[in-house]
């Protein structure tokens, strides 16, 4: 398993190789960090709570929103590697067995994912210091990290299902979009560790920074999406004739 | 005409009208949640409201939903390497043409829900405040505009890139944008912002009593130069869009 394993994830990187897909990562959190800090420095008044005030300036709208939806459109890139052309039939026939082929996949994800949201802090401590903030940086900012990791594999796991079954590439980005608008419902009304799109917003403490939150309800439910969405694409991998078109 | 019904058989039993109605259908879903349990003070100004609210929704979701649109339409071309036979059959403006008016009438088509639904909902709260027929008929068309000319810069996107990823992305972007530009003024010149500059009705937040107080916007001229310049991203977009796809090597 473990050779299959490094062989799958060789194989897609091989794949993504000159692919300038990461320039999303990039360029979107740059936006929101850059007017973020903007807002910021503007509502000093206001905002008085320094690196706080600054996070949910940076993080409200890119993790309810824009996060899932980035994350969406990386995955529907993966999986239309193999949707375009004939592609699956020698994607289902390497001598590599499904579960490393899809394991293969979510660690390019989640390894973007995880790039992206080290990303994310990296612009909120420089955009601290250009703002002008004196005290040191949070701690705590090392559990929202995590926190928002363990979210953002679920959002991973949730889209490789829908861009593996749905062969738009569009579509299921759209309903990562959905998604991230109905957790802000949900979340609004205090589910929203039960519900997959908003257990990255609630693990990055994007609207409320000095929320406290169920970190064991947290872990729990994110492993247990986890699990069910990776089961469930393994299994439409070996169930359905995905190379007949 | 023969150009514009081939592009509907060609997305026959796509599905692409039941995506745009579940992604229209997420923001009713939001409408009805933000709109629940009206005080008495909400039905006083609810036309007002719903008339505010539909712009500063739309300048979140709609550069998606025209990203998604505009792929939709253009990737099947992308799929099919279809772009050599349809050319030696139709000249390539007339099929840049067709699908422009595909997908003007699917905007069309979204915007006229989404005037009607909040016609329905107003009704159906029996909102206080008049209803005056003039602004909604100037909100249907100034979403429209705004909307076409997203759609427009979707679809010269998705028809000039093979990697659908660059499109979407911009797609991304753009929401993003319009939504950090609300924050800062309530007009932009950029095609992400328009629906700021088209919005009829402003609002005043009271700090002290933390009331709302909505109104029909009075325009500078500042602001009036803005909504024009959606059009004119129009004409822009259709003029280099349809150039580029013209000379498009395939």
């Amino acid at each position: 398993m473990n050779i299959s394993y490094y062989k799958a994830v060789k194989a897609e990187r091989l794949k993504l190789k000159r692919s300038p897909v990461w320039l999303a990562f990039f360029a979107l959190p740059m936006i929101s960090a850059f007017f973020g800090t903007m807002n910021y420095k503007m509502n000093l008044g206001i905002l008085k709570s320094e690196w706080f005030s600054l996070w949910s300036q940076h993080s409200l709208f890119l993790c309810y929103f824009f996060m899932p939806a980035l994350i969406g459109t990386y995955c529907s890139y993966l999986w239309r590697l193999e949707h375009t052309h004939h592609n699956w039939n020698s994607f289902l026939t390497a001598p590599i067995p499904r579960f490393s082929l899809y394991l293969g996949k979510l660690t390019q994800a989640v390894q973007m994912a995880v790039l992206g949201n080290l990303w994310i802090f990296l612009l909120f401590y420089v955009c601290g210091r250009f703002a002008g903030i004196q005290s040191p940086f949070p701690a705590v900012a090392a559990e929202w990290f995590v926190c928002g990791v363990l979210g953002t594999v679920v959002i991973c796991c949730v889209q490789l299902l829908l861009s593996l079954i749905i062969r738009s590439f569009a579509i299921p980005i759209g309903i990562a979009l959905l998604g991230g608008i109905l957790g802000l419902m949900i979340t609004n009304r205090d589910h929203g560790l039960d519900y997959p799109y908003s257990i990255y917003c609630m693990g990055m403490r994007a609207n409320n920074p000095d929320m406290t939150i169920d970190i064991p309800a947290l872990v729990t439910n994110s492993l247990g999406y986890i699990f069910i969405f990776s089961f469930l694409t393994i299994l439409y991998l070996h169930r359905k004739e995905i190379a007949a078109n | 005409m023969i150009t514009l019904k081939t592009e509907f058989q060609k997305i026959k039993r796509r599905k692409i009208g039941l995506t745009m109605a579940a992604l229209t259908g997420i923001q009713f879903v939001w409408f009805l949640w933000a709109t629940k349990n009206p005080d008495e003070k909400e039905l006083t100004q609810g036309w007002l409201n719903l008339l505010y609210s539909l712009p500063l929704l739309n300048v979140i979701m709609m550069p998606t939903i025209m990203s998604v649109l505009a792929s939709r339409l253009s990737d099947l071309e992308h799929k099919g390497n279809t772009y050599k036979q349809l050319r030696t059959l139709r000249r390539p403006g007339i099929l840049y043409d067709a699908k422009v008016l595909c997908g003007f009438l699917f905007v069309a088509a979204i915007c006229a829900a989404q005037i009607l639904f909040l016609l329905v909902l107003g009704y159906c709260y029996h909102y206080t405040d008049t209803l005056y027929p003039h602004y909604y008929l100037s909100a249907f068309l100034l979403n429209l505009g705004c909307c076409f000319s997203l759609y427009l810069l979707q679809l010269n996107l998705s028809l000039l890139f093979f990697n659908q990823m660059i499109p979407l992305v911009v797609g991304l972007c753009g929401s993003l944008l319009g939504l950090i530009l609300m924050f800062i003024k309530m007009y932009s010149f950029l095609p992400w912002g328009g629906f700021l500059s088209c919005t009829l009705v402003s609002m005043d937040w009271n700090v002290e009593t933390r009331v709302v107080t909505y109104f029909y916007r009075e325009h500078s001229a500042i602001e009036l130069c803005a909504i024009g310049m959606v059009f004119i991203w129009i004409a822009i977009f259709y003029m280099t869009g349809r150039v580029a796809f013209t000379r498009k090597e395939v």
